[in-house]
């Protein structure tokens, strides 16, 4: 033993053992008001299913309206829309549309994704015990249950539910536009789960910088870790910037200020753009919070099943961040129809270009990473290939977008609905479940069934592209969004067969969901025992701990050796008889030299 | 075994270094998110400003000068009285004194501060008058919001003072408090110079 072992044991007799908590033995402080990061993942991940099951089902009542108009919903549709005899009227419609979005956004993504897979990985993925600071943690998660409580009961109040659209612009959004208590609930619920965001962001954050196992520097994180920090970063830059708005806007509905309200100008007035401006300064920045958890878990998957080491692994993660930082300077690209100036406008349009290279970087990566690998087609895996392809169409949409001239056009129609669903609700859709099939092992200790996941994903990935490429077509004959019956007017009558079409594909991709649905509960009390490293990979999760594992995670914190996508190195498949090899894994005395030399070509 | 695989000692000494930091690196995250936050409400501010012809608005009176100013020295001061606190703290002196001192000088900067609202509303600017109102109104409340819950911070902190449980290997508590005590004095110079001054 040399003194690489004597520092490694001195380290952990200092710093390691007595940081294990002892595991609480009630059942509240075990299941419910638990601070262990991995009991609230799975928390986030209950509430944010349960939510995108609502949410999903809103979709499905969008889409009857826009398919059958004027038709009684069926099966449920008297006793959820009674007072139209079950018919979505106009205002149902109205709130349906405005709380999918919010709903799928704010209260299925973002728990699932960045709630769950956040709290799940960070701590497992750079070897550590918890969080930085466990209580904040749990504190995060009441604080977004309390937010989908007002969420709910904003249902139930009088005039209904929110019904100014997710984006909720003034003067619509104001007591002149939606005088119900529902919009005011709205804001409140909204403000909380911002709350709620914050404050698990500070927490990865913090982590990733301070937790990090010895030996492992940023480089030699899993992409995951990346992809979920810089998520956690603009987190904690840009909710803020939302939050202020959500206070104006509070304080313009209840107290009567005049932020939003457009004056006279010798009294002078506020403005009701300043809300866009407030909006698009979080919201752009947001869309990127929102598929950045999945561009990493995909960067890493892609790599785990094609036993390939990820292709310009740093450059992927550099390129994440350049992303991270354009997405802060070029949200005027969704205002330019408000009246911007022109050589703003200009500006943005650039900017909004700009963006595409760093992505086309890391996407070419991806296809670099699958290149002459051995690909190993797993369930996460087709989710993740579904990802790279949804998110590659999606990504090539927003070039007409963003390009001043032609989104002059395209602004406000069915194109932009398109482009948003594919690059930010089907990609992180298909990320949200490669993600849940990939680590169900480590969460739960049994495998998932690999035949009901094929059938979800193919139920899933047909559908949803035939969804949303339909989309993009009724938007390109002009077809606006949020209208609440379009075959009335002249000009889009002829979209009605397409518009049946794209509703007919969403009612099978919402049937796809019950392959899910048994899956995921038959595997968690009945799948089969999940071994310590199913997938074969190499992070410190698979490789070092249990499935699932202890309370304290690991009883040895690891030492990290080298990075997280070891593969098909010849020299040490030489030594170990495996084409992987663990992050902390020590390779025997033979053939270590050689198999390192390897490496740091 | 390996000298190549070996991982450097720094490693090992860096993550036992680092892995105590947590606490100060959480609450610059935590400033910077809060400074966000005020910076969106300065960029609201600036947008409706530059959009009115005159500011104030014609037929509004100005906002009084004298109290606000008062109020800026008071927070300054018990800025500096915090960071007296967090030094004795560090060097292992008693607290109690200091931060009670700063607990007074935040308490008179609140009462001032009421008493400016007070008048102000007395001479008929409302929050739902105009957007100068709005804009008094909203900034400073939202900022005294600030004030009253790092006054909750130093009231967290008083018994053990108290007692003396803080010193030179346990400072971190009053140190976090301090950093958030300035943070929201560096708000209030700017939202005196903005909304009272300029």
């Amino acid at each position: 033993m040399s003194e690489h072992a004597a520092a490694h044991d001195e380290a952990h007799g200092e710093h390691g053992d007595h940081d294990i908590h002892p595991e609480p033995t009630s059942f509240l402080r075990k299941y419910v008001f638990s601070t262990d990061h991995k009991v609230i993942a799975k928390q986030f991940i209950w509430l944010g299913l349960i939510f995108m099951f609502i949410g999903g089902s809103m979709a499905m009542m969008i889409r009857w309206q826009l398919a059958n108009p004027g038709e009684p919903f069926p099966i449920l549709g008297k006793q959820i829309f009674s007072n139209s005899g079950g018919i979505v009227s106009p205002a149902a419609y109205t709130s349906l549309f405005t709380m999918h979005g919010t709903i799928m956004i704010f209260y299925a993504i973002t728990p699932i994704m960045i709630g769950g897979f956040g709290n799940f990985c960070i701590p497992l993925m750079i070897g550590a015990r918890d969080m930085v600071f466990p209580k904040l943690n749990a504190f995060s998660f009441w604080m977004m249950f309390v937010s989908t409580i007002i969420l709910v009961i904003s249902f139930f109040v009088p005039m209904g539910a929110a019904g100014a659209g997710w984006t909720t612009y003034p003067t619509l959004s104001t007591t002149m536009g939606t005088p119900g208590v529902g919009q005011t609930l709205w804001v409140v619920a909204i403000y909380c789960a911002g709350a709620s965001t914050l404050m698990g962001a500070v927490n990865y954050i913090t982590t990733v910088i301070v937790l990090r196992a010895p030996g492992m520097g940023y480089f030699q994180m899993p992409l995951t870790v990346w992809g979920l920090w810089l998520t956690a970063i603009l987190n904690a830059l840009f909710i803020p910037v939302l939050a202020a708005g959500m206070i104006l806007l509070f304080l313009d509905r209840v107290v009567g200020t005049h932020f939003f309200l457009a004056g006279t100008m010798v009294k002078g007035g506020g403005d009701p753009i300043l809300y866009q401006h407030l909006f698009w300064i979080f919201g752009h920045p947001e869309v990127y919070i929102l598929i950045l958890p999945g561009w990493g878990v995909v960067s890493d998957l892609l790599s785990f099943f094609s036993r390939k080491p990820a292709y310009g692994y740093k450059v992927t993660a550099l390129a994440m961040s350049a992303v991270c930082v354009l997405s802060a300077v070029v949200y005027g690209h969704h205002m330019f129809t408000t009246g911007l100036s022109p050589l703003l406008g200009q500006g943005f349009m650039v900017l909004t270009m700009i963006i595409s290279v760093p992505a086309e970087i890391f996407f070419l990566n991806w296809l670099h990473t699958l290149w002459k690998g051995k690909i190993r087609l797993t369930v996460p895996m087709l989710f993740a290939l579904g990802l790279v392809f949804v998110f590659g169409l999606g990504g090539l949409t927003g070039l007409y977008l963003a390009t001043i001239s032609t989104d002059l056009y395209l602004h406000d129609t069915y194109f932009v609905v398109g482009h948003f669903h594919l690059t930010m609700a089907a990609a992180v859709f298909l990320g949200s479940f490669a993600s849940i099939y990939f680590w169900f092992p480590k969460m739960f200790g049994r495998m998932t069934n690999p035949l009901l996941g094929k059938l979800h994903f193919w139920f899933s990935f047909i559908p949803i592209n035939l969804i949303f490429c339909g989309m993009l077509y009724v938007g390109f004959g002009g077809m606006q969004r949020r209208l609440y019956d379009p075959s009335v007017y002249a000009t889009f009558k002829h979209l009605l067969p397409v518009n049946q079409f794209i509703s007919t594909s969403a009612y099978v991709l919402g049937f796809g969901s019950i392959f899910f649905s048994i899956n995921f509960f038959y595997s968690m009390f009945y799948g089969a025992k999940a071994p310590q490293n199913p997938w074969e990979v190499t992070t410190l999760e698979w490789t070092n701990t249990t499935s699932p594992p202890p309370h304290h995670n690991y009883d040895v914190i690891p030492t990290v050796l080298r990075g997280a996508h070891e593969f098909g190195n010849p020299e040490f498949m030489k030594a170990t008889g495996k084409d992987w090899l663990g992050q902390a894994e020590e390779l025997p005395a033979a053939g270590a030299k050689a198999a390192d030399k390897e490496t740091a070509e | 075994m390996a000298a190549a695989i070996t991982p450097p000692m720094t490693a090992l000494q860096g993550y036992s270094r680092r892995k105590d930091t947590g606490p100060y690196v959480g609450m610059v995250i935590f400033l910077s998110a809060f400074g966000m936050c005020f910076a969106a409400l300065f960029f609201s501010y600036s947008v409706v400003r530059t959009g009115a012809m005159s500011w104030p608005p014609a037929g509004t009176e100005p906002l009084p000068l004298g109290l606000p100013a008062l109020n800026t020295l008071v927070l300054a001061l018990s800025s500096w009285t915090f960071h007296r606190a967090y030094v004795a703290a560090r060097r292992g002196q008693p607290v109690v004194a200091w931060l009670g001192v700063t607990f007074c000088l935040g308490a008179l900067f609140m009462a001032l501060q009421l008493v400016v609202w007070v008048s102000v509303y007395r001479s008929g600017l409302h929050p739902s008058s105009g957007i100068y109102g709005s804009v008094f109104y909203a900034l400073t409340v939202f900022h005294a919001l600030h004030v009253v819950s790092a006054l909750v911070t130093i009231l967290y902190l008083l018994p053990g003072a108290l007692v003396g449980r803080y010193g030179a290997a346990n400072h971190t508590a009053v140190r976090l408090s301090a950093m958030f005590w300035h943070f929201v004095d560096v708000i209030w110079v700017a939202m005196f110079l903005s909304v009272y001054v300029f």
